[in-house]
Protein backbone atom coordinates (compact mmCIF):
# COMPACT_ATOMS: atom_id res chain seq x y z
CA UNK A 1 0.00 0.00 0.00
CA UNK A 2 1.22 3.60 -0.95
CA UNK A 3 0.32 6.98 -0.30
CA UNK A 4 1.46 10.44 -1.55
CA UNK A 5 1.51 13.61 0.51
CA UNK A 6 -0.08 16.17 -1.54
CA UNK A 7 -0.50 18.76 1.77
CA UNK A 8 2.13 17.61 4.60
CA UNK A 9 0.06 20.26 7.33
CA UNK A 10 1.69 21.78 9.81
CA UNK A 11 4.07 19.22 11.57
CA UNK A 12 3.72 15.49 10.05
CA UNK A 13 5.78 12.94 11.49
CA UNK A 14 6.23 9.20 11.63
CA UNK A 15 5.77 7.97 15.10
CA UNK A 16 5.65 4.53 17.03
CA UNK A 17 5.56 3.91 21.04
CA UNK A 18 8.42 5.43 21.48
CA UNK A 19 12.53 4.73 22.20
CA UNK A 20 12.90 4.05 25.58
CA UNK A 21 16.16 1.57 25.50
CA UNK A 22 19.07 4.71 24.79
CA UNK A 23 17.53 6.95 27.80
CA UNK A 24 20.97 6.43 29.40
CA UNK A 25 22.63 7.83 26.23
CA UNK A 26 20.15 11.07 26.74
CA UNK A 27 17.93 9.56 23.30
CA UNK A 28 14.51 11.01 23.83
CA UNK A 29 11.62 8.60 24.38
CA UNK A 30 9.49 10.43 21.71
CA UNK A 31 7.02 8.32 20.21
CA UNK A 32 3.06 8.93 18.87
CA UNK A 33 1.97 12.29 21.63
CA UNK A 34 -1.03 10.65 22.42
CA UNK A 35 -0.13 6.88 22.79
CA UNK A 36 -3.89 6.10 23.19
CA UNK A 37 -5.27 7.26 19.95
CA UNK A 38 -2.01 5.61 18.17
CA UNK A 39 -2.66 2.62 19.50
CA UNK A 40 -7.06 2.62 18.64
CA UNK A 41 -5.88 3.42 15.05
CA UNK A 42 -3.39 0.44 15.01
CA UNK A 43 -5.94 -1.68 16.33
CA UNK A 44 -8.51 -0.64 14.23
CA UNK A 45 -6.88 -2.24 11.18
CA UNK A 46 -5.73 -4.98 13.27
CA UNK A 47 -1.60 -4.07 13.56
CA UNK A 48 0.35 -4.19 16.77
CA UNK A 49 0.63 -1.41 18.66
CA UNK A 50 3.68 -0.52 18.10
CA UNK A 51 3.43 -0.26 14.44
CA UNK A 52 4.21 3.45 12.90
CA UNK A 53 1.35 5.51 12.40
CA UNK A 54 1.74 9.41 10.92
CA UNK A 55 1.43 11.89 13.56
CA UNK A 56 -0.68 15.18 11.92
CA UNK A 57 -1.16 18.36 13.98
CA UNK A 58 -3.81 20.25 13.17
CA UNK A 59 -5.63 19.54 10.18
CA UNK A 60 -4.95 21.49 6.20
CA UNK A 61 -3.09 18.37 5.58
CA UNK A 62 -3.92 15.86 2.10
CA UNK A 63 -2.72 12.86 0.84
CA UNK A 64 -3.63 10.66 -2.22
CA UNK A 65 -3.87 6.87 -2.10
CA UNK A 66 -1.42 5.28 -5.03
CA UNK A 67 -2.68 1.84 -4.44
CA UNK A 68 -5.61 0.64 -2.88
CA UNK A 69 -5.02 1.42 0.93
CA UNK A 70 -6.34 -0.17 4.17
CA UNK A 71 -6.50 2.76 6.66
CA UNK A 72 -7.93 3.68 10.57
CA UNK A 73 -7.23 7.02 12.04
CA UNK A 74 -8.07 8.26 15.36
CA UNK A 75 -7.06 11.45 17.87
CA UNK A 76 -8.47 15.11 18.36
CA UNK A 77 -6.68 17.27 15.98
CA UNK A 78 -8.94 16.83 12.48
CA UNK A 79 -11.54 14.73 10.65
CA UNK A 80 -11.05 12.58 7.51
CA UNK A 81 -12.96 13.45 4.63
CA UNK A 82 -13.57 11.69 1.11
CA UNK A 83 -15.88 13.04 -1.35
CA UNK A 84 -17.20 15.55 0.74
CA UNK A 85 -18.00 12.80 3.35
CA UNK A 86 -17.07 12.55 6.55
CA UNK A 87 -15.03 9.52 7.41
CA UNK A 88 -15.58 7.53 10.92
CA UNK A 89 -12.56 7.15 13.29
CA UNK A 90 -11.30 4.67 14.98
CA UNK A 91 -12.66 1.96 12.18
CA UNK A 92 -10.83 0.41 8.99
CA UNK A 93 -11.37 2.03 5.94
CA UNK A 94 -10.65 0.96 2.19
CA UNK A 95 -10.05 3.49 -0.48
CA UNK A 96 -9.09 2.44 -4.09
CA UNK A 97 -6.38 3.73 -5.78
CA UNK A 98 -6.32 7.13 -6.48
CA UNK A 99 -8.30 8.31 -3.94
CA UNK A 100 -7.85 11.78 -2.40
CA UNK A 101 -7.86 12.02 1.59
CA UNK A 102 -8.19 15.30 3.42
CA UNK A 103 -7.93 16.31 6.45
CA UNK A 104 -10.03 18.82 8.25
CA UNK A 105 -10.40 20.90 11.65
CA UNK A 106 -11.84 19.15 14.53
CA UNK A 107 -11.75 22.39 17.08
CA UNK A 108 -11.33 19.81 20.39
CA UNK A 109 -7.71 18.96 19.96
CA UNK A 110 -4.36 18.65 17.92
CA UNK A 111 -3.13 15.74 16.98
CA UNK A 112 -4.61 12.58 14.88
CA UNK A 113 -3.10 9.36 13.87
CA UNK A 114 -3.47 7.34 10.68
CA UNK A 115 -2.34 3.65 10.62
CA UNK A 116 -2.16 1.70 7.65
CA UNK A 117 -2.70 -2.22 7.43
CA UNK A 118 1.40 -3.74 8.17
CA UNK A 119 2.27 -0.13 9.80
CA UNK A 120 4.15 2.31 7.77
CA UNK A 121 7.61 1.35 6.50
CA UNK A 122 10.51 3.41 7.78
CA UNK A 123 13.95 2.07 9.03
CA UNK A 124 14.39 1.33 12.34
CA UNK A 125 16.84 3.62 14.29
CA UNK A 126 18.07 2.30 17.50
CA UNK A 127 14.99 -0.05 17.05
CA UNK A 128 12.08 2.38 16.63
CA UNK A 129 10.58 4.24 13.95
CA UNK A 130 9.76 7.57 16.06
CA UNK A 131 10.79 11.19 14.46
CA UNK A 132 13.39 13.36 16.83
CA UNK A 133 13.61 16.12 15.04
CA UNK A 134 15.89 17.62 16.85
CA UNK A 135 18.53 15.42 16.03
CA UNK A 136 17.19 14.78 12.99
CA UNK A 137 16.95 10.64 13.23
CA UNK A 138 14.22 8.16 12.94
CA UNK A 139 10.69 8.14 11.46
CA UNK A 140 11.29 9.45 7.42
CA UNK A 141 14.55 10.00 6.96
CA UNK A 142 13.99 11.65 10.07
CA UNK A 143 12.39 14.62 9.40
CA UNK A 144 8.78 15.67 8.94
CA UNK A 145 6.40 15.05 5.94
CA UNK A 146 6.88 17.53 2.80
CA UNK A 147 4.77 17.36 -0.33
CA UNK A 148 5.10 14.76 -2.61
CA UNK A 149 6.76 12.32 -0.07
CA UNK A 150 5.76 8.53 -0.55
CA UNK A 151 5.23 6.23 1.72
CA UNK A 152 4.96 2.87 1.72
CA UNK A 153 3.04 0.21 4.66
CA UNK A 154 5.05 -3.04 5.61
CA UNK A 155 3.81 -5.64 2.99
CA UNK A 156 3.25 -8.34 5.34
CA UNK A 157 0.38 -8.35 6.61
CA UNK A 158 -0.66 -10.17 9.89
CA UNK A 159 -3.86 -12.60 9.36
CA UNK A 160 -6.25 -10.05 11.18
CA UNK A 161 -4.95 -7.56 8.77
CA UNK A 162 -5.62 -9.69 5.66
CA UNK A 163 -8.91 -10.60 7.03
CA UNK A 164 -10.51 -7.21 7.22
CA UNK A 165 -8.95 -6.22 3.80
CA UNK A 166 -10.46 -9.09 1.97
CA UNK A 167 -13.34 -8.70 3.70
CA UNK A 168 -13.45 -5.07 2.94
CA UNK A 169 -11.80 -4.68 -1.07
CA UNK A 170 -13.91 -3.29 -3.65
CA UNK A 171 -13.34 -0.58 -6.29
CA UNK A 172 -15.23 2.31 -3.77
CA UNK A 173 -14.70 3.23 -0.17
CA UNK A 174 -15.88 0.75 2.07
CA UNK A 175 -15.85 0.32 6.03
CA UNK A 176 -17.78 -2.12 8.24
CA UNK A 177 -20.25 -1.79 10.95
CA UNK A 178 -18.23 -2.29 13.91
CA UNK A 179 -15.83 0.35 14.92
CA UNK A 180 -13.89 0.58 18.66
CA UNK A 181 -15.38 3.32 21.06
CA UNK A 182 -12.85 5.47 22.02
CA UNK A 183 -15.24 7.68 24.15
CA UNK A 184 -15.55 4.78 26.64
CA UNK A 185 -12.09 5.18 27.33
CA UNK A 186 -11.63 8.69 27.99
CA UNK A 187 -12.80 10.77 30.73
CA UNK A 188 -15.78 12.92 30.89
CA UNK A 189 -14.33 16.21 32.19
CA UNK A 190 -11.30 16.21 29.91
CA UNK A 191 -9.67 19.28 31.15
CA UNK A 192 -9.11 17.80 34.92
CA UNK A 193 -5.78 16.24 34.34
CA UNK A 194 -4.74 13.90 37.20
CA UNK A 195 -2.09 13.76 38.88
CA UNK A 196 0.61 12.04 41.67
CA UNK A 197 2.37 14.15 43.69
CA UNK A 198 6.50 14.02 42.82
CA UNK A 199 9.67 13.75 44.99
CA UNK A 200 10.34 17.79 45.60
CA UNK A 201 6.66 18.34 46.60
CA UNK A 202 7.93 19.71 50.03
CA UNK A 203 10.58 21.90 48.50
CA UNK A 204 7.27 24.33 47.96
CA UNK A 205 5.48 26.52 50.14
CA UNK A 206 1.70 25.19 51.36
CA UNK A 207 0.08 27.76 49.36
CA UNK A 208 1.97 27.07 46.52
CA UNK A 209 0.89 23.28 46.54
CA UNK A 210 -3.09 24.83 47.33
CA UNK A 211 -2.73 26.40 43.93
CA UNK A 212 -1.33 23.85 41.81
CA UNK A 213 -4.16 21.70 42.84
CA UNK A 214 -7.27 24.36 42.95
CA UNK A 215 -6.06 27.13 40.38
CA UNK A 216 -6.67 27.14 36.56
CA UNK A 217 -3.45 26.74 34.28
CA UNK A 218 -3.72 27.33 30.72
CA UNK A 219 -1.01 26.19 27.81
CA UNK A 220 1.33 28.55 26.39
CA UNK A 221 2.10 29.00 22.99
CA UNK A 222 5.88 28.21 23.84
CA UNK A 223 4.15 24.38 23.74
CA UNK A 224 5.67 21.79 21.39
CA UNK A 225 6.20 18.10 21.83
CA UNK A 226 8.95 18.35 24.04
CA UNK A 227 6.76 19.98 26.26
CA UNK A 228 4.19 22.33 27.73
CA UNK A 229 4.71 25.61 29.26
CA UNK A 230 1.86 26.60 31.78
CA UNK A 231 0.68 29.75 32.71
CA UNK A 232 -1.35 30.42 35.83
CA UNK A 233 -0.26 31.10 39.38
CA UNK A 234 3.45 30.82 39.75
CA UNK A 235 4.81 28.50 42.98
CA UNK A 236 7.01 29.18 45.52
CA UNK A 237 10.10 27.42 46.59
CA UNK A 238 10.49 27.34 50.15
CA UNK A 239 14.05 25.94 50.21
CA UNK A 240 17.19 27.10 48.68
CA UNK A 241 18.13 23.71 47.14
CA UNK A 242 18.77 23.00 43.54
CA UNK A 243 18.23 20.13 41.86
CA UNK A 244 21.47 18.30 40.40
CA UNK A 245 19.97 16.53 37.23
CA UNK A 246 18.01 13.62 37.51
CA UNK A 247 15.66 11.54 35.14
CA UNK A 248 12.84 12.54 34.02
CA UNK A 249 10.12 11.32 31.64
CA UNK A 250 6.72 12.37 29.69
CA UNK A 251 4.73 13.26 31.92
CA UNK A 252 6.46 14.66 34.69
CA UNK A 253 6.21 18.55 35.81
CA UNK A 254 8.72 20.48 35.97
CA UNK A 255 8.51 23.60 38.31
CA UNK A 256 11.27 26.37 36.23
CA UNK A 257 13.44 29.05 38.03
CA UNK A 258 10.57 31.70 37.52
CA UNK A 259 8.06 29.44 39.56
CA UNK A 260 5.71 28.47 35.84
CA UNK A 261 5.19 24.87 35.53
CA UNK A 262 6.32 22.45 32.57
CA UNK A 263 4.64 19.38 31.72
CA UNK A 264 7.09 17.19 29.49
CA UNK A 265 6.32 15.55 26.72
CA UNK A 266 7.00 12.69 24.70
CA UNK A 267 10.60 14.51 22.98
CA UNK A 268 11.29 15.85 26.35
CA UNK A 269 14.96 15.67 27.41
CA UNK A 270 16.03 12.51 29.62
CA UNK A 271 17.64 14.16 32.75
CA UNK A 272 16.20 17.34 34.36
CA UNK A 273 17.92 20.53 37.05
CA UNK A 274 14.04 21.45 38.35
CA UNK A 275 12.46 20.57 41.25
CA UNK A 276 9.63 18.42 40.43
CA UNK A 277 6.15 18.74 41.83
CA UNK A 278 3.96 15.82 40.08
CA UNK A 279 3.82 13.60 37.18
CA UNK A 280 0.73 13.47 35.18
CA UNK A 281 -1.07 9.81 35.74
CA UNK A 282 -0.32 7.81 32.24
CA UNK A 283 -3.81 7.59 31.71
CA UNK A 284 -4.36 11.38 31.26
CA UNK A 285 -1.19 11.63 29.20
CA UNK A 286 -3.37 11.69 26.04
CA UNK A 287 -5.52 14.28 27.26
CA UNK A 288 -3.28 16.34 27.92
CA UNK A 289 -1.32 15.59 24.25
CA UNK A 290 -4.25 17.14 22.45
CA UNK A 291 -4.25 20.56 24.62
CA UNK A 292 -3.82 23.59 22.59
CA UNK A 293 -2.23 26.90 23.60
CA UNK A 294 -4.88 28.69 25.44
CA UNK A 295 -7.13 25.58 26.63
CA UNK A 296 -7.26 25.80 30.44
CA UNK A 297 -6.60 22.65 32.57
CA UNK A 298 -6.64 22.13 36.38
CA UNK A 299 -4.97 19.89 38.67
CA UNK A 300 -5.92 16.31 40.51
CA UNK A 301 -4.50 14.65 42.72
CA UNK A 302 -4.42 10.82 42.73
CA UNK A 303 -2.61 8.18 44.92
CA UNK A 304 0.79 6.80 43.01
CA UNK A 305 -1.15 3.06 43.54
CA UNK A 306 -4.28 4.79 41.99
CA UNK A 307 -2.08 6.05 38.89
CA UNK A 308 -0.73 2.45 38.43
CA UNK A 309 -4.38 0.51 38.81
CA UNK A 310 -5.35 2.48 36.26
CA UNK A 311 -2.89 1.74 34.22
CA UNK A 312 -3.27 -1.31 34.54
CA UNK A 313 -6.94 -1.51 33.86
CA UNK A 314 -6.30 0.44 30.78
CA UNK A 315 -3.81 -2.06 29.52
CA UNK A 316 -6.53 -4.62 30.29
CA UNK A 317 -9.48 -2.71 28.90
CA UNK A 318 -6.52 -2.33 25.41
CA UNK A 319 -6.11 -5.84 25.37
CA UNK A 320 -9.70 -6.70 25.30
CA UNK A 321 -10.21 -4.77 22.33
CA UNK A 322 -7.64 -6.67 20.44
CA UNK A 323 -9.04 -9.65 21.12
CA UNK A 324 -12.46 -8.42 20.01
CA UNK A 325 -11.32 -7.63 16.73
CA UNK A 326 -9.13 -10.62 16.30
CA UNK A 327 -12.00 -13.35 17.19
CA UNK A 328 -14.18 -11.20 14.87
CA UNK A 329 -12.22 -12.06 11.78
CA UNK A 330 -10.39 -15.22 12.87
CA UNK B 1 31.94 15.45 52.01
CA UNK B 2 29.28 13.53 50.30
CA UNK B 3 26.79 12.66 53.08
CA UNK B 4 26.47 9.58 51.78
CA UNK B 5 23.36 7.11 52.06
CA UNK B 6 24.65 3.54 51.97
CA UNK B 7 26.67 1.32 50.38
CA UNK B 8 26.68 -1.77 48.82
CA UNK B 9 26.54 -5.00 50.44
CA UNK B 10 24.25 -3.92 53.24
CA UNK B 11 20.40 -4.46 54.20
CA UNK B 12 19.90 -1.45 54.85
CA UNK B 13 16.75 -0.34 52.39
CA UNK B 14 17.14 1.96 49.53
CA UNK B 15 15.95 5.32 49.13
CA UNK B 16 13.48 4.52 46.11
CA UNK B 17 10.80 7.32 44.54
CA UNK B 18 8.06 6.71 41.76
CA UNK B 19 9.02 8.40 39.00
CA UNK B 20 6.04 7.49 36.81
CA UNK B 21 3.62 3.65 36.69
CA UNK B 22 6.89 2.91 34.84
CA UNK B 23 9.68 4.40 36.44
CA UNK B 24 11.18 4.38 39.77
CA UNK B 25 14.51 6.49 40.91
CA UNK B 26 16.88 5.62 43.73
CA UNK B 27 18.31 8.14 45.90
CA UNK B 28 22.00 7.52 46.68
CA UNK B 29 23.81 10.48 48.14
CA UNK B 30 23.22 14.30 47.61
CA UNK B 31 26.25 15.39 46.03
CA UNK B 32 28.18 15.27 42.97
CA UNK B 33 31.17 13.02 44.08
CA UNK B 34 33.63 10.31 43.16
CA UNK B 35 32.93 7.74 44.92
CA UNK B 36 28.79 8.54 44.31
CA UNK B 37 29.71 7.81 40.71
CA UNK B 38 31.37 4.17 41.53
CA UNK B 39 28.63 3.11 43.75
CA UNK B 40 25.96 4.04 41.35
CA UNK B 41 28.08 2.85 38.10
CA UNK B 42 28.37 -0.91 40.31
CA UNK B 43 24.90 -1.13 41.55
CA UNK B 44 23.93 -0.29 37.99
CA UNK B 45 26.69 -2.87 35.90
CA UNK B 46 25.37 -5.42 38.88
CA UNK B 47 21.22 -4.62 38.31
CA UNK B 48 22.23 -4.92 34.31
CA UNK B 49 23.60 -8.49 35.15
CA UNK B 50 21.32 -9.85 37.60
CA UNK B 51 17.82 -8.19 35.85
CA UNK B 52 14.22 -8.53 36.63
CA UNK B 53 11.26 -9.78 33.97
CA UNK B 54 9.93 -6.57 32.56
CA UNK B 55 13.31 -4.28 33.00
CA UNK B 56 13.60 -1.71 30.20
CA UNK B 57 16.45 0.26 30.78
CA UNK B 58 18.15 2.51 33.09
CA UNK B 59 19.35 5.89 33.23
CA UNK B 60 22.43 7.04 35.72
CA UNK B 61 22.46 10.47 36.83
CA UNK B 62 24.52 12.12 39.75
CA UNK B 63 23.07 11.09 42.69
CA UNK B 64 20.34 8.54 41.24
CA UNK B 65 19.79 5.43 39.23
CA UNK B 66 16.39 5.36 37.60
CA UNK B 67 15.02 1.91 36.46
CA UNK B 68 12.24 1.69 33.64
CA UNK B 69 10.17 -0.99 33.45
CA UNK B 70 7.46 -2.41 31.57
CA UNK B 71 4.21 -3.11 34.38
CA UNK B 72 2.40 -5.43 32.79
CA UNK B 73 5.70 -7.56 32.84
CA UNK B 74 6.44 -6.82 36.55
CA UNK B 75 2.74 -7.90 37.92
CA UNK B 76 2.94 -11.62 36.13
CA UNK B 77 6.41 -11.78 37.43
CA UNK B 78 6.72 -13.78 40.87
CA UNK B 79 8.99 -10.55 42.53
CA UNK B 80 7.30 -10.18 46.59
CA UNK B 81 5.11 -7.61 46.91
CA UNK B 82 1.38 -5.61 45.99
CA UNK B 83 2.05 -3.21 43.03
CA UNK B 84 4.99 -2.67 40.70
CA UNK B 85 6.65 -0.46 43.12
CA UNK B 86 6.63 -2.74 45.75
CA UNK B 87 7.83 -5.53 43.54
CA UNK B 88 10.52 -3.55 41.35
CA UNK B 89 11.73 -1.96 45.07
CA UNK B 90 12.48 -5.42 46.54
CA UNK B 91 14.11 -6.52 43.70
CA UNK B 92 16.12 -3.66 43.88
CA UNK B 93 17.54 -4.48 47.19
CA UNK B 94 17.92 -7.60 46.93
CA UNK B 95 20.89 -6.63 44.26
CA UNK B 96 22.17 -4.00 47.22
CA UNK B 97 22.55 -6.27 49.41
CA UNK B 98 25.06 -8.39 46.92
CA UNK B 99 28.63 -7.33 48.29
CA UNK B 100 30.78 -5.35 45.80
CA UNK B 101 34.02 -4.27 45.68
CA UNK B 102 34.85 -1.02 44.62
CA UNK B 103 37.83 -2.68 42.15
CA UNK B 104 35.04 -4.55 40.12
CA UNK B 105 33.09 -1.47 38.76
CA UNK B 106 34.75 -1.34 35.26
CA UNK B 107 35.28 1.43 33.94
CA UNK B 108 36.33 2.38 30.22
CA UNK B 109 39.30 4.70 29.53
CA UNK B 110 39.12 7.07 26.59
CA UNK B 111 41.25 9.42 24.45
CA UNK B 112 40.24 11.98 22.81
CA UNK B 113 41.68 14.24 20.02
CA UNK B 114 40.91 17.47 19.87
CA UNK B 115 42.29 20.13 17.63
CA UNK B 116 42.27 23.44 19.94
CA UNK B 117 41.75 27.21 18.86
CA UNK B 118 42.34 28.76 15.55
CA UNK B 119 38.71 28.20 13.69
CA UNK B 120 37.91 25.43 15.41
CA UNK B 121 37.70 27.05 19.02
CA UNK B 122 37.47 30.86 18.81
CA UNK B 123 37.31 31.08 22.65
CA UNK B 124 40.26 29.76 23.59
CA UNK B 125 41.61 33.70 23.80
CA UNK B 126 38.30 34.24 25.99
CA UNK B 127 39.37 31.67 28.00
CA UNK B 128 43.18 32.87 28.35
CA UNK B 129 42.13 36.28 28.82
CA UNK B 130 39.50 36.11 31.91
CA UNK B 131 42.04 33.56 33.53
CA UNK B 132 45.22 35.65 32.53
CA UNK B 133 46.96 32.58 31.04
CA UNK B 134 47.92 32.04 27.72
CA UNK B 135 46.45 30.45 25.19
CA UNK B 136 49.29 27.35 25.27
CA UNK B 137 49.09 27.11 28.92
CA UNK B 138 44.85 26.93 28.26
CA UNK B 139 45.62 24.06 26.03
CA UNK B 140 48.36 22.65 28.23
CA UNK B 141 45.94 22.49 31.46
CA UNK B 142 42.97 21.39 29.86
CA UNK B 143 44.82 17.99 28.01
CA UNK B 144 46.46 17.36 31.46
CA UNK B 145 43.15 16.94 33.35
CA UNK B 146 41.99 13.39 34.07
CA UNK B 147 37.78 13.81 33.59
CA UNK B 148 35.32 11.63 35.01
CA UNK B 149 31.74 11.10 33.18
CA UNK B 150 28.98 11.47 35.68
CA UNK B 151 26.35 11.07 33.37
CA UNK B 152 24.69 11.38 29.47
CA UNK B 153 21.95 14.22 29.31
CA UNK B 154 20.90 17.63 27.43
CA UNK B 155 21.04 16.17 24.15
CA UNK B 156 22.08 12.22 22.77
CA UNK B 157 25.50 11.55 23.92
CA UNK B 158 26.37 14.96 25.87
CA UNK B 159 28.48 14.11 28.83
CA UNK B 160 28.74 15.84 31.81
CA UNK B 161 31.93 15.71 33.48
CA UNK B 162 33.66 16.43 36.02
CA UNK B 163 37.40 17.14 36.73
CA UNK B 164 38.73 20.55 34.95
CA UNK B 165 41.33 22.35 36.42
CA UNK B 166 39.58 25.11 38.34
CA UNK B 167 41.72 27.56 36.74
CA UNK B 168 40.42 27.08 33.45
CA UNK B 169 36.64 28.04 34.67
CA UNK B 170 35.14 30.76 32.65
CA UNK B 171 31.15 32.01 32.72
CA UNK B 172 29.07 30.95 29.43
CA UNK B 173 28.64 33.56 26.80
CA UNK B 174 26.24 36.52 27.35
CA UNK B 175 24.93 35.96 24.25
CA UNK B 176 24.89 32.49 23.07
CA UNK B 177 25.76 31.20 19.68
CA UNK B 178 23.24 30.16 17.53
CA UNK B 179 25.33 27.33 16.18
CA UNK B 180 27.82 25.25 17.76
CA UNK B 181 29.16 22.19 15.15
CA UNK B 182 28.86 18.84 16.27
CA UNK B 183 32.08 17.92 18.04
CA UNK B 184 32.72 21.29 19.71
CA UNK B 185 34.83 21.05 22.67
CA UNK B 186 33.83 24.10 25.31
CA UNK B 187 33.89 25.50 28.47
CA UNK B 188 30.82 26.70 31.11
CA UNK B 189 31.52 27.30 34.57
CA UNK B 190 34.28 25.09 35.70
CA UNK B 191 32.40 22.02 33.55
CA UNK B 192 34.01 20.94 30.13
CA UNK B 193 32.00 18.94 27.77
CA UNK B 194 31.32 18.22 23.91
CA UNK B 195 28.55 19.16 21.60
CA UNK B 196 28.04 15.95 20.10
CA UNK B 197 25.36 17.69 17.28
CA UNK B 198 25.69 21.26 15.91
CA UNK B 199 22.94 23.11 18.32
CA UNK B 200 22.56 26.81 19.66
CA UNK B 201 24.56 27.31 22.87
CA UNK B 202 26.71 29.26 25.16
CA UNK B 203 29.43 27.97 26.09
CA UNK B 204 32.82 29.07 25.48
CA UNK B 205 34.45 27.08 22.18
CA UNK B 206 37.99 25.96 22.75
CA UNK B 207 38.60 23.43 19.96
CA UNK B 208 37.04 20.73 18.17
CA UNK B 209 36.86 16.93 18.22
CA UNK B 210 36.68 14.38 14.75
CA UNK B 211 35.59 12.11 17.42
CA UNK B 212 31.51 11.63 16.35
CA UNK B 213 30.25 11.80 19.93
CA UNK B 214 27.21 10.68 18.98
CA UNK B 215 26.44 8.05 16.02
CA UNK B 216 23.06 6.02 15.54
CA UNK B 217 25.04 3.64 13.10
CA UNK B 218 26.91 2.01 16.50
CA UNK B 219 26.02 -0.43 19.03
CA UNK B 220 26.52 2.02 21.71
CA UNK B 221 25.81 5.42 19.65
CA UNK B 222 26.84 7.42 22.84
CA UNK B 223 30.66 7.92 22.41
CA UNK B 224 30.93 8.05 26.16
CA UNK B 225 28.73 6.54 28.85
CA UNK B 226 28.29 7.11 32.86
CA UNK B 227 31.76 6.34 34.64
CA UNK B 228 33.66 6.71 31.74
CA UNK B 229 37.29 8.04 32.46
CA UNK B 230 38.53 10.55 29.60
CA UNK B 231 41.58 12.51 28.26
CA UNK B 232 42.02 14.90 25.74
CA UNK B 233 44.98 14.83 23.34
CA UNK B 234 46.12 17.69 21.19
CA UNK B 235 46.13 16.92 17.64
CA UNK B 236 46.84 19.51 14.86
CA UNK B 237 44.37 20.26 11.47
CA UNK B 238 46.41 17.45 9.52
CA UNK B 239 45.99 14.50 12.20
CA UNK B 240 42.20 15.66 12.94
CA UNK B 241 41.64 15.53 9.04
CA UNK B 242 43.01 11.85 9.07
CA UNK B 243 40.82 10.81 11.96
CA UNK B 244 38.98 7.86 11.11
CA UNK B 245 40.64 7.08 7.36
CA UNK B 246 42.74 4.07 7.09
CA UNK B 247 45.85 4.34 5.73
Amino acid sequence: MKISIIKPGLLSTIQDMGRYRYLSQAVPVSGAMDELAHRLANKAVGNDDNDATIEFTYADASFKAETPILISYSGDGAFLVYNNELMPAEKPLFFPAGSVIRLINNPIGMRTYLAVAGGWEVPDVMKSKSTYLTAGFGGFKGRKLQKADVLVSNTILNEVSSKILSQLIERSLTYPHWRISRESLLPKKRQKIRVVLANEICWFDATSILSFLTGTYSIDLRSNRMGYHLSGKRLVKKVKKELLSTAVTPGTIQVTGSGNLVILMADCQTTGGYPRIAHVAAVDLPLCAQLKPGDSIQFSEISGEEAEELYLEREHDLSLITMAISLKYI
Amino acid sequence: MNKQERYLGTNIPLKIYGLSEKSVTITFGTEIDNDLLYLITGFNQLLLQNSFNGLITTVPAYTTLTVFYDPLTVMLSDLPGEGCFEKVSAHLNKIAAIETEKSKVMANHLVIPVCYGGDFGHDVLTVARHNKLSESEVIEMHTAGYYTVFMIGFVPGFAYMGGMDNRLATPRKEVPAAKIPAGSVGIAGNQTGIYPMETPGGWQIIGRTPVKMFDVSRKQPSFLKGGDRVTFQAVDMDEFNAYGIEV
